[in-house]
């Protein structure tokens, strides 16, 4: 089990050092922070001092170098937008992401579980339609459709709740209900198929047979062998809430880590774009890491593959 | 299901106790869709922030909301040159201090102008004052001088709320104890309203001091500025009473005024002007030919540009690089004359006299920019008016850095970009203007024409405000004359307003939105 987590462990830690070279490459191709920050009446003298005083006129295995090494140590450098220490403006926005993410993946468990189980006892009845309903609506309306309307509805018109910010409890509700739905989609149907699948099993049968009452059935025998790929699925899926949540952190006017990013990118900011790209790809990693080896505590027989 | 439970209960709540009441009036919230730089240290960028920036800072010379030097806005209460304009005495207000309780002197001053053309400073005129202050005298704890290598009548202008922020006065005790980094995250200021907190890509929030030389007792206790990047979420926090001010849209403007939101609006704030790529020469061929220049501004109409795009909110314009608020300053008129008329007949007899009945080739990249969002939709009606008189215009969807990189790379000789360029007063228009004077070496320039290089190096050297302004009327008349870009339209920028927000001036000053002046306390 050591050799099989120690083997993946040193796979990640290749993706990134891979990936950290790529985002660096990719960041200088499109265009020049300078041009950004500096005001179109800025002389040659001003853009040479401040490269000069950015790094920026280093060489660029230099300047990789010096990033690398000091990434290492959680230092992902100055934001050359807000000239603030990059580890700073990571640390204020990820808990927002992470605490929408929590949310959102509440929302999803709280709407997909019981309409999972609903539409796979009653297959082919009005329950199961609607629950299908639900589910292609989440997955076929674009997020940034859906958020605007639930911003110039519900907020601008019913005034029921914020439109935006992190301002308490009830600045989740919006946001968290766009990011969560879209989930909920995919987690249901998953959930569905998973259930129509152990309903049918002989152990079910037997325990039917043997009198235990439906319900018990079907919210504890059943459920709990159909959730693991559901588990699986969410554990992913958190991973990706917390990373891509871009539209409706913008939308919402949410202080996230996908608006960072998004900020990084229109401004060309080399080290923030870095160090959200590695911060969300480590992210990732861990989370990924970390359904490996509940698969391979699950079944042993993935600890010998490869 | 207790967190069910919970989201159920607040909703009914959120019904029960109905819309959000209206802020208090002590607290002013604006809600903007962009910070930009996002900074707090006024030498790290901080030009373009001016808006919340000049709240919790004063400069050196005061700035008028329509854009003249005030002897009661700024810490100087005078300033006057020595007869051969080498030195500049500023004598300065006393009994002003700081937000720690320091008083200012002209050390401060001295501190602070060394700051903003030191190194680390990014702002906008740090180049040409770095290259004219020859050294910063403090005769007096109420005196300063600048002395300059060369005679010029700039500096009070160049230190003033008009320009950028090289004029803010910083406190020298405060960074020196804490450093650089301390008050870039903590600033401390001499103006109405102190830092209280930065939520990066959320909000900054300013508390009022209790009575300010500027604006008395304030009427505001707090100034909260929100970043809201999307036009939906500001307008639904304007309607719940959660911001008493809002930028939005042009085409929305309608709909917020039948709901009877105040809507206050920054005229001419920017030219959306467009230029022609240069190469390593200067003019690339076929814009080396004036009637091609003039052909392509005959052939787009800019009345139903600004009509159909902007929602009326723009007025044509045809001065290429003609920004306005500078007309003020140096006494230049639009004629009637001057005015471009929408000709695509005209337009296309010049082509073919230049040699191109049959058009040419054209790439024209579009772009959105800050303030401008319809900047695509824009781009897409003028190439299909240069298609129209025979010109293969070819949008090239790209996003600004981008196109930035290949204009100063040389790398789309011939090409056309855009900029919805801010309005400023002479000082700013003069620099911009030198800017964009053809340089071999120069990665920026947009015109390239020996007449206007001989001017722009004339004004340098002159100290006599007539013949400046002079000078500077016949660059303008030249730009025109040559067609040198395609100027299209002036941009009205737009606030949406509380009911309850009272009367607010914007003002004309580049990047600057006089809350101050909406907080002031004073008759």
């Amino acid at each position: 089990m050591l050799r099989f987590v120690l083997s993946r462990l040193v796979q990640s830690l290749v993706a990134l050092a891979i990936l950290s070279v790529v985002v660096f490459v990719l960041a200088r191709t499109t265009g020049d922070p300078l041009h950004l920050i500096l005001p179109m009446s800025a002389t040659e003298e001003d853009y040479a001092h401040a490269r000069r005083y950015l790094g920026l006129d280093r060489p660029y295995v230099e300047q990789y170098l010096s990033f690398a090494g000091k990434a290492i140590t959680g230092d992902f450098g100055t934001s050359i937008r807000a000239r603030r220490p990059v580890s700073e403006l990571i640390r204020e926005r990820l808990p927002n992401s992470l605490r929408l993410a929590t949310f959102a993946m509440g929302v999803t468990i709280l709407v997909a579980f019981p309409l999972g189980v609903l539409a796979a006892v009653n297959k082919g009845t009005a329950i199961d339609r609607a629950a299908q309903v639900v589910a292609v609506l989440g997955q076929s309306l674009p997020t940034f459709w859906v958020a605007i309307v639930l911003v110039e509805f519900v907020a601008g018109r019913l005034q029921w709740l914020p439109a935006g910010g992190v301002d308490g409890f009830s600045s989740y509700v919006l946001p968290g209900l766009t990011l969560g739905w879209f989930v909920v989609a995919g987690l249901m149907r998953l959930l569905r198929s998973g259930m129509l699948e152990v309903l049918d099993s002989e152990y079910v049968k037997l325990a039917r047979v043997k009198g235990v009452i439906e319900p018990r059935v079907v919210w504890v025998h059943a459920l709990k062998n159909a959730l693991i790929p559901v588990v699986t699925f969410a554990a992913i899926y958190f991973s990706i809430l917390v990373t891509t949540a871009i539209v409706v952190e913008t939308v919402f006017a949410w202080p996230g880590l996908g608006r960072l990013a998004y900020e990084g990118i229109s401004s060309r900011d080399f080290p923030v774009i870095q160090a959200v790209v590695l911060t969300t790809a480590a992210l990732v990693a861990v989370v990924n890491l970390s359904v490996d080896c509940l698969y391979a505590l699950i079944d042993p027989r993935i600890r010998y593959v490869r | 299901m207790k967190l069910s439970v919970k989201i159920a209960t607040l909703m009914v709540l959120a019904l029960l106790s109905g819309p959000a009441s209206a802020q208090s009036k002590t607290e002013l919230t604006v809600a903007l869709s962009s910070f930009s730089t996002e900074v707090l240290d006024p030498v790290l960028g901080g030009h373009i922030v001016k808006y919340y920036l000049s709240l919790m800072f004063d400069y050196l010379v005061g700035t008028t909301p329509d854009g003249q030097p005030s002897k009661e806005g700024g810490i100087a209460t005078r300033w006057e040159a020595s007869a051969d304009h080498k030195r500049w005495t500023f004598h300065l207000r006393k009994g002003v201090k700081f937000h720690t309780g320091e008083e200012l002197t002209s050390e401060d001053v001295k501190f602070s102008l060394q700051r903003a053309i030191s190194k680390r400073s990014t702002t906008g005129y740090a180049g040409p004052l770095r290259t004219l202050i020859a050294d910063i005298e403090t005769p007096a704890p109420d005196r300063v001088v600048i002395v300059t290598k060369d005679p010029t009548l700039i500096i009070p202008t160049y230190l003033s709320r008009s320009l950028s922020t090289e004029g803010m006065v910083l406190p020298k005790k405060y960074i020196e104890a804490n450093g650089d980094d301390a008050f870039a995250r903590k600033p401390v200021g001499s103006g109405p309203f102190r830092f209280v907190e930065q939520v990066t890509g959320s909000h900054i929030k300013l508390a009022a001091v209790d009575n300010h030389w500027r604006i008395g007792t304030p009427r505001f206790k707090t100034v909260t500025f929100k970043l809201v990047p999307e036009e939906a979420t500001r307008i639904a926090i304007l309607r719940r009473g959660e911001a008493d001010v809002a930028d939005v849209s042009r085409e929305r403007v309608k709909e917020l005024e039948g709901e009877g939101f105040p809507i206050h609006v920054r005229r001419e704030e920017a030219i959306l002007h467009m230029w022609f790529v240069l190469d390593q020469d200067g003019w690339p061929a076929p814009m080396k030919d004036r009637r091609v220049r003039e052909a392509l501004n005959l052939a787009v109409n800019r009345a139903e540009i600004a009509q159909a795009i902007f929602a009326g909110k723009a007025d044509p314009a045809s001065i290429p690089m003609g920004l306005s608020w500078s007309f003020r300053d140096i006494g230049f008129k639009v004629t009637p004359e001057m005015a471009y008329a929408h000709d695509p007949a005209r337009a296309r007899k010049l082509l073919a006299d230049a040699g191109h009945p049959n058009g040419f080739a054209l790439d024209v990249y579009a772009f959105q920019l800050p303030g401008l969002p319809e900047g695509k939709a824009f781009a897409e009606a003028v190439a299909g008016y240069w298609q129209k008189i025979g010109v293969k215009a070819k949008l090239i969807p790209v996003d600004y850095p981008a196109f930035r990189k290949l204009w100063v790379d040389r790398k789309a000789p011939g090409a056309v970009g855009y900029y919805n360029i801010a309005n400023r007063d002479w000082i700013g228009t003069y620099a911009i203007l030198e800017k964009q004077a053809y340089g071999p070496s120069k990665a920026n320039d947009t015109v390239n024409d020996v007449e206007i290089d001989g001017m722009i190096a004339q004004i340098t050297r002159q100290t006599d405000k007539d013949k400046i302004s002079s000078l500077m009327r016949n660059i303008f008349t030249r730009l025109r004359s040559e067609h040198y870009g395609v100027p299209v339209v002036y941009l009205h920028s737009p606030y949406a307003a509380s009911k309850t927000l009272g009367k607010w001036n914007p003002g004309s000053v580049m990047y600057d939105l006089f809350f101050d002046e909406l907080a002031s306390g004073k008759k």
